[in-house]
């Protein structure tokens, strides 16, 4: 029987475009500062899951073992999460696990990603995740996957560019109240229809900037929980899963819906016991590299119907003030995306259900979150149900 | 208030170079688009499904697809993106067109350039047709791209 286990603490820190700080600098601010904030001595944890998405963006491989100084870790087991983007919650499901086995009773998952590095650009980075045999070679890119995958989403749902445009006034706007936030902004839906398209129908506007920065996440199990916090924020639910990389033959699939991202939302709606997200879920934290891409989380996590998510953003429902708000900390769009660190979405959720988001903080009673994460060549999602009792 | 330290920066690079193997099926793939302009595809013997790009087996069933089939060079646009940007991400004046093209008589297709068409001449679901290179080399750009259909 696993053991139940809390999230005790988060660790943040500013995101940026270019930081100053390595690496290991970047690691240790945040594992700083979740001790802080649990009052924990460094000794506490006992294990570190690491996580970081891609290598090539610093061009040094196996980049966690400079993590190892930074998150307190000599000597002590650690293991790295490597699922692209959706490292950002894979990789505190890793921790998880590693508190659940009973083998740990406190572990952090520390993500890091420094994307300013690479020359001339970290789209270089993401060209080299294709493979050399059927499709690198035709230079398929980030952004024209999005079109393939957009288009394919806006026809079969009906959604359109200005409900898109509205998610990134959203974001940008909630993301002014977000002390750790790169591009906080107030922007408007002609500002967003305006920008230039990266590929149809997505444009600049509609997409996260690359980012540098980190985040942490402490875990505390049932047996020692009552030695940290009256507040136990549990972890309910976890679910995860990749779709085939041929993304060109997945049978029975379309890419305008994400069927894995589906069902790593019912996996861990199953395990947190949640039968109508909807109205059981109080403030979300999707993945939104992408406008778009919150427009397709919100409809596979059960925030809306499939095909609702269009609807969801006109009538205001996932504004911070909204009935279900989504990303009120303003998601990878007005945050920074540094990809594996985007488990700020799980951040965020916590600093919600503690009722510590600040300006941030959405005006309803907060008990229960989701957060996913999503990435590879459009195939993995990672989701995490946290909340009391 | 301490003083913003001055960030240094230190510069580099790394050439690595690499000869990937095309794999078992990738291999006969390419030889057959190479010496005879021919898309092949492999059929899974469970649930008859024709894999193009071919695999060596079905990852529904998980068992062997030994069965190799030839597929249409034509068939059906399930989805295009256009990009204005470079791969260096910088904008481009004029977009270049990828899609996924579902070929007839496979269950999949390929992504490949989109040529003849701009963005306005193209939707989803429309005929479309591969385009082979006269001088081919045993890779996916012995198709040169694929155009809208001019027959059928």
């Amino acid at each position: 029987m696993a053991k139940r286990v809390a999230i005790v603490s988060v660790g943040m820190d500013r995101f940026k475009g270019r930081k100053i700080e390595t690496i290991e600098e970047m690691v240790y601010k945040v594992t700083k500062d979740a001790l802080n904030r649990a009052k924990l001595p460094p000794e506490a944890v006992e294990a570190v899951a690491y996580g970081s998405a891609v290598d090539g963006f610093t061009g040094t491989n196996a980049a966690e073992k400079g993590a190892i100084g930074g998150a307190n870790a000599r000597l002590k087991p650690t293991m790295r999460s490597c699922t692209s983007g959706s490292t950002a919650i894979s990789s505190p499901i890793l921790g998880y696990y590693h508190v659940a086995s009973g083998l740990h009773h406190i572990v952090m998952s520390v993500c890091f990603e420094k994307m300013s590095e690479c020359r001339p650009h970290a789209q270089h980075v993401f060209n080299t995740c294709y493979d050399e045999h059927f499709v690198r070679p035709i230079g398929l890119n980030v952004p024209i996957q999005c079109g393939l995958e957009a288009r394919r989403f806006l026809q079969r749902y009906g959604h359109t560019e200005l409900q898109m445009a509205k998610v990134s006034v959203k974001n940008h706007g909630n993301a002014l109240d977000n002390p750790y936030a790169q591009r906080g902004k107030r922007v408007t839906t002609d500002d967003v229809m305006s920008s230039p398209y990266i590929s149809w129908p997505v444009k600049i506007m509609d997409t996260s900037p690359t980012t540098d920065g980190a985040r942490a996440v402490i875990f505390a199990s049932q047996d020692v929980i009552h030695e940290i916090t009256d507040d136990p924020v549990w972890v309910k639910g976890v679910g995860h899963c990749g779709d085939s990389v041929w993304f060109m033959g997945r049978r029975n699939s379309d890419l305008g819906r994400l069927d894995y991202a589906y069902k790593a939302a019912q996996e861990a709606y199953e395990m947190a016991g949640v039968r109508e997200p909807s109205k059981e879920i109080d403030v979300a934290e999707v993945y939104d590299p992408f406008t778009f891409k919150e427009m397709q989380h919100v409809e596979a996590l059960g925030l809306c119907p499939e095909g609702g998510a269009g609807r969801m953003i006109d009538e205001g429902i996932s504004l911070r003030e909204g009935k279900l708000p989504v990303n009120p900390s303003g998601g990878l769009i007005g945050e920074g995306n540094p990809i594996g660190a985007g488990m700020s979405r799980l951040c965020w959720a916590w600093l919600q259900v503690k009722g510590q988001a600040g300006g941030c903080q959405v005006k309803k009673e907060v008990n229960t979150a989701v957060c996913n994460g999503w990435g590879g060549m459009y195939q993995y999602n990672a989701v995490m149900v946290i909340g009391r009792a | 208030m301490e003083k913003p330290v001055e960030q240094i920066n230190l510069k580099g690079s790394i050439q690595i170079h690499y000869e990937w193997t095309a794999g078992i099926a990738g291999s006969r793939f390419f030889q057959e688009l190479r010496d005879h302009k021919r898309i092949m595809g492999t059929k899974c013997p469970k649930c008859n499904r024709v894999m193009v790009p071919p695999r060596i087996f079905c990852e529904e069933c998980f068992i062997d697809a030994p069965e190799w089939v030839e597929v249409s060079s034509g068939g059906e646009l399930v989805t295009f993106g256009e990009s204005y940007l470079g791969t260096d991400g910088a904008m481009l004046e004029k977009p270049w067109i990828l899609g996924i093209v579902k070929l007839d008589g496979a269950d999949g297709g390929l992504v490949h350039f989109i040529g003849e068409a701009e963005p306005n001449d193209l939707k989803l679901g429309m005929r479309m047709e591969a385009v082979f290179n006269d001088k081919r080399n045993g890779n996916i750009l012995d198709i040169r791209y694929f155009r809208p259909a001019k027959s059928d």
